[in-house]
């Protein structure tokens, strides 16, 4: 997977080359938009990563130039932009989504595996398996070592985030927004207690631990080191 | 008007061309009147001569001893002539020119004055037949006319003089017109040095009101409202910036000192990551808390609603109960739902609204208490009520609870999930924007929040 970022804040780009590397992604970093839009023309990516003020052009004339030129590869806007007309005409330009800065790295990776996810193309699976821990999708039943778990309507479905998106650390506001469809940030620790509570049917009586808080980040739902 | 000329110029143009037009009019009815006064009574001496000399002609028998008794009749009048034809034959003229004075037979209606211009001159005249009192009784032609040039040469001068007078008229009422609208128009002059007096920071000068006319003390009073709204703003906006200026302090402080502290010897890498993590912690509460104040910052923009919905209230509130039920649970809080009505705004603005309000519930709630939501319709408004028991809030609390980054219990340390204080401050703003009102009662243990807000659409 090959990202190009377009981004002129020296320091936010070199982080997000460095986070996005280490995240298992190939990363072209440029800061002036005219040389973005060459990149994004001559090599492939399956992502660009688009800030809107830059020098040069700017983000939204570098995505118009990109679709008039038939080059439909998803676009990640990132802006400091907190406007709803700036989100809507990112969105109506072909973009796939809009960050507003300042967001939290794990969100950006979050929504970035979204978007690369969604070519891919899911298939239909019923049935999802973590180590021993089983969710039944159709039955909507949950057991680990093929003891029942008893989960609420809304417990399920975080399981089932974390299970489906297994690895990837999920940031509060995104799990909000996956399961409450709660777009905003509530003030409270509900996540945080929410999470706890899930923990304590799914991990509480095992040995191996399968949810970790990776604090200031999120949380992960982690298969452990294989052992054989 | 192309160029835009200055009130003054205006009124005082005004004022003029009302004179010249009042002026003008009056002249010609003057004149006109002058005029018809002449005519008529050239009307008269015209039939005054005419029967003069029907009756002469009436008791005349032959036509020399009619002409003898004409000239001693017409020669001592100045300016009159007369003409006598029989079968278009002229018998009698008055003076050696006064046939020339007479416009042809057949321009005359009998008994009718004509008037006519006839080198250089203007001229009245009549026609009328006589009978001769000659055996064929014939019938002769009796024509008069009198030159009315000292007529005409007066209503000249008089027209003159009237011309001459509304000149000087209009001249002199543009004069005092445009020193009327300048004097009236003193006041505005008055305002405009305050205007121009008036600086950001001083923003409580006063525009004069007693001192102006009615019209003008309305427009002063007006700018005094203005300037005072401006006032209360400017202030928010002065206390908003120095509100974010010290919130920010804190926590940049505090990562500053962590991040110093970490970088002043080696450490473990565990150590690293713990403050590395803390320090992340501490930034998403940055971003959330600068979120949170430009949305604020736009609300007070008048920030059009994104998009306006129709709303189920119930629907929401079971949202948000599902989403704060492990919430709930833990503080061992029971959520109670009544009610429903149907609302049209932002669904995730109300939403927001809501959460606050709820989460604000839950923060402060007694263990084993309920929190009751109660939705009603009453009236021309949609009530949404949110009731907890809880400590009472304290009655100084309670007016500015609402306020931005305001903390009912200073002395509360800010817990790592806590709001900055804006919680509530952005819920009222979001009432506000559907056009609604926020109000909190609190007394013997028990807080009550209502949400009011009029049931016809919001227009967005």
């Amino acid at each position: 997977m090959k990202l190009l970022i377009i981004e002129d804040e020296v320091k936010t780009g070199e982080y997000l080359k460095l986070g996005l590397t280490e995240a298992g992604y190939m990363v072209d970093l440029v800061q002036d938009g005219r040389v973005g839009l060459q990149y994004a023309l001559e090599q492939s990516y399956d992502l660009i990563i688009l800030d809107v003020m830059l020098p040069g052009l700017n983000g939204w004339q570098i995505i118009q130039q990109l679709r008039t030129q038939q080059r439909l590869m998803p676009v990640l806007f990132l802006s400091a932009k907190d406007q709803v007309e700036d989100r809507i005409r990112g969105l109506e330009l072909g973009a796939d989504d809009y960050l507003v800065k300042p967001f939290s790295f794990a969100e950006l990776l979050a929504r970035i595996r979204i978007i690369l996810r969604r070519g891919a193309g899911t298939n239909e699976v019923t049935l999802l398996y973590v180590a021993d821990l089983e969710l039944d999708l159709l039955r909507r039943r949950a057991s680990r070592g093929g003891k029942k778990i008893v989960l609420t309507a809304k417990e399920f479905s975080l399981l089932e985030l974390l299970m489906r998106r297994k690895n990837e650390v999920l940031p509060r506001s995104l799990i909000a927004s996956q399961v409450w469809d709660m777009n905003f940030d509530s003030d409270t620790n509900v996540i945080d207690v929410a999470m706890r509570r899930l923990r304590a049917k799914v991990d509480d009586d095992f040995e191996v631990k399968l949810i970790h808080t990776i604090r200031g980040m999120g949380y992960v739902l982690e298969e452990p080191e294989s052992t054989l | 008007m192309i160029k835009r000329f200055s009130l003054t110029v205006r009124l005082a143009f005004l004022y003029v061309t009302t004179s010249i037009l009042l002026l003008v009019g009056l002249g010609l009815l003057v004149s006109q009147m002058v005029e018809t006064h002449f005519d008529e009574q050239d009307a008269y001496d015209l039939q005054d001569k005419l029967q003069l000399i029907q009756n002469v002609v009436g008791t005349s028998d032959s036509v020399p001893f009619l002409i003898g008794r004409l000239d001693d009749v017409v020669h001592n009048h100045r300016n009159l002539y007369v003409k006598l034809e029989r079968n278009s034959q002229l018998i009698y003229g008055s003076t050696d020119s006064a046939i020339t004075k007479f416009p042809l037979m057949n321009e005359f209606t009998p008994n009718q004055m004509l008037k006519w211009r006839k080198e250089g001159y203007t001229y009245h005249g009549i026609c009328q037949n006589g009978l001769l009192a000659d055996t064929a009784k014939s019938k002769i032609d009796i024509c008069v006319a009198i030159d009315t040039e000292h007529h005409q040469h007066f209503i000249h001068t008089v027209g003159q003089s009237l011309a001459v007078y509304i000149l000087i008229a209009s001249l002199l009422a543009g004069v005092i017109g445009i020193g009327v609208a300048h004097k009236g128009l003193a006041p505005l002059r008055t305002m405009k040095q305050q205007a121009q007096s008036i600086r950001s920071l001083k923003l409580d000068a006063q525009m004069p009101v007693d001192s102006v006319p009615v019209e003008m003390a309305d427009l002063a009073s007006s700018l005094n409202a203005m300037l005072a709204r401006l006032q209360s703003d400017y202030r928010k906006i002065s206390e908003f910036s120095s509100d974010i200026a010290h919130e920010l302090r804190t926590p940049i402080t505090n990562l500053l000192t962590e991040t110093q502290v970490a970088i002043s010897q080696p450490r473990s890498a565990e150590a690293y990551r713990e403050i590395l993590a803390s320090n992340a912690e501490e930034f998403q509460r940055l971003g959330r808390m600068i979120s949170d104040m430009l949305f604020l910052a736009k609300a007070e923009h008048g920030l059009v609603l994104p998009s306006v919905e129709t709303i189920q209230v119930a629907d929401e509130i079971t949202a948000l109960f599902e989403f704060y039920e492990a919430l709930a649970e833990e503080r061992q809080v029971h959520l109670v739902q009544i009610g429903d009505a149907t609302l049209s705004g932002d669904r995730l603005m109300l939403r927001r609204a809501f959460s606050n309000i709820l989460s604000n519930a839950l923060k402060y709630a007694e263990a084993k208490s309920d929190i009751r939501v109660e939705v009603f319709t009453s009236g021309a408004y949609v009530h949404v009520q949110m009731t907890n028991s809880g400590a009472t809030i304290s009655e100084a609390s309670i007016p500015r609870l609402f306020d931005r980054f305001y903390r009912a219990d200073t002395s509360r340390t800010n817990l790592s999930a806590d709001g900055v204080g804006l919680g509530l401050a952005i819920t009222k703003s979001i009432v506000e924007m559907h056009h609604g009102e926020i109000c909190v009662t609190s007394a013997a243990n028990q807080t009550q929040f209502t949400l009011r807000f009029p049931c016809q659409p919001v227009v967005s």
